[in-house]
């Protein structure tokens, strides 16, 4: 984030098929490669991602973690697992010999809480494991579920974020979701694919609407001794759902200003924003709530999805790292507030607010 | 247990869709009848599996259960936890301004999502090619629209809607969000439950690792052979306590707690001492002892090894004279996210009807699972406090605690710190 890089690269042979030539991959990432070959052999990409990214975020706790796994708990979202599994899996037994000749070491990859079931078991995490879904502003709901879980004293200490992974299949729905004239604009007369080198120029897409992937988890504790200095506080978590997409700008407005309010600040304690930057048109809704919400005077705006693409469910997890990165850059940002927000095209928007406490996210 | 004492959290309104049963007062019924939802699977090509028996829910028409719901825009399951939302809240007596009003949480369980939509993209990936995928169908696909589906159909802006797809426990995640969103004060309502439709690739996965039955499903039985897939939704409306007495509200049970761990051990084995610690988990939360359960609805698959494990833990818990011990999946067949959700609405009827429903498909109890199952007749029985159990792939796993409330009063409640064991 700190160099500004966009990971965008040219999507690999291995992604057989997949209807888009570049896509924002994390960079060299092959699950046996970065994991060993032991427990590997049937790991989707989704499991794989998370498991390390928890297992990065472990690294940091000092010497807490093995005392604490009991209670250590996990919380994960999605949009629909590992599409790619669940697809092929379903392939395999449309195309075998016999309806039931699939691989059943694959069979708990198709279902939607692999990723955190996995990283429990990999991490030895025996605390409440939960596995969330709700569109791109599924990190708002992982948020205060583990805020929740804390509140309610049913674990102290929780790793919460979001996976994404990059497939064929996922790109072939999301191109199917873009424009449902796809088909006919791609396909000759006789319903031949027509693809070719210049697909994203044909669907009007710049780095900026590239499919992304990817895990971000941030360690969610209460304040005690011998703690890693906190990076931030969380606030509140407000969301709500549209009928009709012309109202999610006035319902993202009512959400920050619950949120705001409900926390005693005003707009001129919020330090930065960061958005989701959904596609139009809830990009402009978002930009239009904060505009008001702001005055005018919007604060810095944080954009991780220039760089790291649409990482769907994942968008607000990244978004909040990319947060916590800069503002562990910015000395005037400790003691002030920050927002994130997020629209999904299926009708859940919200925010979530925090307090940023300066620690070096390093 | 948190030093404040929290506002009881009680179930005013039912849903269930199912296949022993559409409807509160159908599923109701059908429960008391020991009714059994096996039969062959209509609801994709079974050539070539050699038994196909599932338990499918073959009367459902989205045009008479639903009001306001696209329904061409929503997949099944979605449809199913919409129509069952909006039993819960016709049941529950709330009108949908009313609800509309106040904040609300709507969680909604699932192991598959829209499984069934992704049977069908598969199938035209493999015949015609992916770039032939109907795009009305991908559109569906997204797991969260479940969640998303029961609030549009009731209309509901003010909500935090989530679908919480932690496979077979997963209505019970559902439940026990509510309950901690109805104690913080954060919400007025919560409908929570759970929902999944029948689909190709779970059954394929389930009959290849050796778990389906040929005919039925016979929990705890010597001669058990798996499960049964099933399909359906269970939703329960929760309110506070203080506000279901305002509004005059029947009051089926109060939530008393739950408890939730993973066993961190295995993909999808079950672990005896993991699924022990949840239950005691849950009684921790709900304090409760052990000696004062009434009746555990079990998780009971149904599987050699599911009965087994987790009759050794009840036992582990509850000693060598454990309470009555029964599986609705014996009617049910496996319903997925749905499963628990659906125990959970059995749980709160029994409950508030005096009965207890039965294992049926029973014929010798296994003498490694030794428990009273109830076995094929539903027996009168006052309920004051009853156990549900959820045991999950990934180790997820989820125990809730019902029990009676009459006339304000919590039945059989001895509100004494518990030794957690």
């Amino acid at each position: 984030m700190r160099a500004a890089r966009s990971t965008a690269t040219a999507v690999p042979s291995q992604f057989d098929g997949a209807p888009v030539s570049r896509a924002c991959l994390v960079p060299d990432f092959e699950p046996r490669e970065v994991l060993g070959r032991k427990g590997t052999r049937s790991m989707d990409r989704a499991t794989a991602l998370a498991i390390t990214a928890v297992g990065a975020l472990l690294e940091q706790l000092p010497g807490a973690h093995a005392a604490a796994s009991e209670e250590m708990a996990l919380v994960l979202g999605t949009s629909t697992g590992s599409v790619a599994s669940i697809m092929s899996f379903t392939r395999d037994s449309l195309t075998g010999n016999k309806p039931f000749f699939v691989e059943p070491g694959r069979f708990p990859n198709t279902v939607m809480n692999c990723a955190a079931g996995h990283s429990a078991i990999w991490h030895r995490l025996r605390g409440p494991n939960v596995t969330l879904a709700a569109g791109r502003s599924t990190g708002l709901m992982a948020l205060n579920y583990a805020r929740r879980l804390q509140c309610r004293g049913r674990a102290r200490a929780v790793v919460c974020g979001a996976v994404e992974e990059f497939s064929s299949e996922r790109a072939w729905l999301d191109w199917h979701l873009a424009s449902p004239s796809h088909g006919e604009r791609l396909l000759g007369e006789g319903g031949e694919r027509l693809l070719g080198e210049d697909d994203d120029r044909l669907l009007g897409k710049d780095d900026e609407r590239l499919l992304g992937e990817g895990c971000a988890v941030v360690m969610l504790e209460p304040p005690h001794p011998g703690a890693n200095p906190p990076l931030a506080e969380l606030m509140a978590v407000q969301t709500g759902m549209f009928a009709d997409a012309e109202h999610a700008g006035e319902l993202l407005v009512r959400c920050l200003e619950r949120a705001m309010g409900t926390t005693g600040i005003s707009s001129h304690d919020v330090w930065a924003v960061a958005p989701c930057d959904a596609p139009e048109p809830l990009g402009e809704q978002e930009r239009a709530a904060l505009a008001e919400v702001f005055l005018g005077d919007v604060p810095l705006s944080l954009s991780a999805g220039r760089l790291l693409g649409d990482t769907s469910a994942a968008s607000v997890a990244f978004q909040l790292a990319a947060l916590l990165a800069a503002a562990g850059d910015a000395p005037d940002a400790n003691g002030r507030y920050a927002l994130l927000t997020s629209t999904d095209a299926d009708g859940v928007v919200g925010c979530a607010l925090v307090r940023l406490a300066g620690g070096d996210p390093a | 247990m948190s030093v404040h004492a929290p506002q009881p959290v009680v179930v005013t309104g039912l849903g269930a869709v199912s296949s022993i049963g559409i409807g509160v007062q159908a599923f109701r019924q059908g429960l008391r009848e020991g009714r059994c939802g096996a039969k062959p699977i209509e609801a994709f090509d079974v050539s070539g599996f050699e038994y196909a028996n599932g338990c499918e829910v073959t009367d459902f028409d989205p045009e008479q259960l639903l009001e306001r719901l696209p329904v061409h825009e929503f997949g099944r399951a979605s449809r199913f936890a919409a129509a069952a939302a909006r039993m819960a809240v016709r049941d529950g007596g709330f009108t949908t301004e009313a609800l509309r009003a106040a904040p609300g949480l709507v969680a909604v369980g699932t192991t598959d999502g829209e499984s069934r939509d992704l049977d069908h993209l598969a199938l035209v990936q493999v015949t015609e090619g992916p770039e032939h995928m109907r795009p009305e169908v991908a559109r569906r696909v997204s797991a969260g629209r479940l969640s998303l589906a029961a609030a549009r159909e009731l209309r509901l802006e003010n909500v935090e809607a989530v679908s919480v797809p932690t496979a077979c426990a997963a209505g019970n995640y559902a439940i026990g969000y509510g309950l901690d969103a109805l104690q913080a004060g954060d919400v007025d309502f919560a409908l929570c439950g759970g929902a999944d439709a029948l689909c190709r690739k779970t059954f394929a996965g389930f009959y290849r690792l050796g778990t389906i039955a040929p005919e039925r499903c016979q929990p705890f039985d010597a001669e058990r052979r798996g499960i049964l897939t099933g399909e359906g939704a269970g939703m329960l409306l929760l309110e506070r306590l203080d506000a279901a007495l305002a509004r005059g509200a029947h009051i089926y049970a109060e939530v008393l707690g739950y408890g939730l761990n993973c066993d961190a051990d295995h993909p999808v084995a079950p672990n005896e001492q993991s699924i022990a610690r949840c239950m005691s988990l849950a009684l921790a939360d709900a304090e409760v002892r052990p000696s004062q359960i009434d009746l555990i609805s079990a998780h009971g698959t149904g599987t050699k090894a599911n009965d087994v494990t987790e009759v050794a833990a009840i036992r582990q818990v509850f000693g060598s004279c454990p309470p009555r011990t029964i599986s609705v999946k014996s009617m049910l067949g496996h319903s997925m996210g749905a499963a628990s959700a659906l125990a959970s609405v059995a749980c709160a009827l029994a409950i508030d009807e005096g009965f207890i429903p039965p294992t049926i498909n029973h014929v010798t109890t296994d003498p490694a699972c030794p428990i009273d199952c109830v076995p094929n007749q539903s027996v009168p029985a006052e309920l004051n406090i009853v156990l549900n159990n959820a045991l999950a792939f990934g180790g997820n796993n989820a125990v809730v605690v019902l029990a009676r409330h009459r006339n304000g009063h919590r039945a059989g409640h001895v509100p004494s710190p518990v030794p957690f064991v």
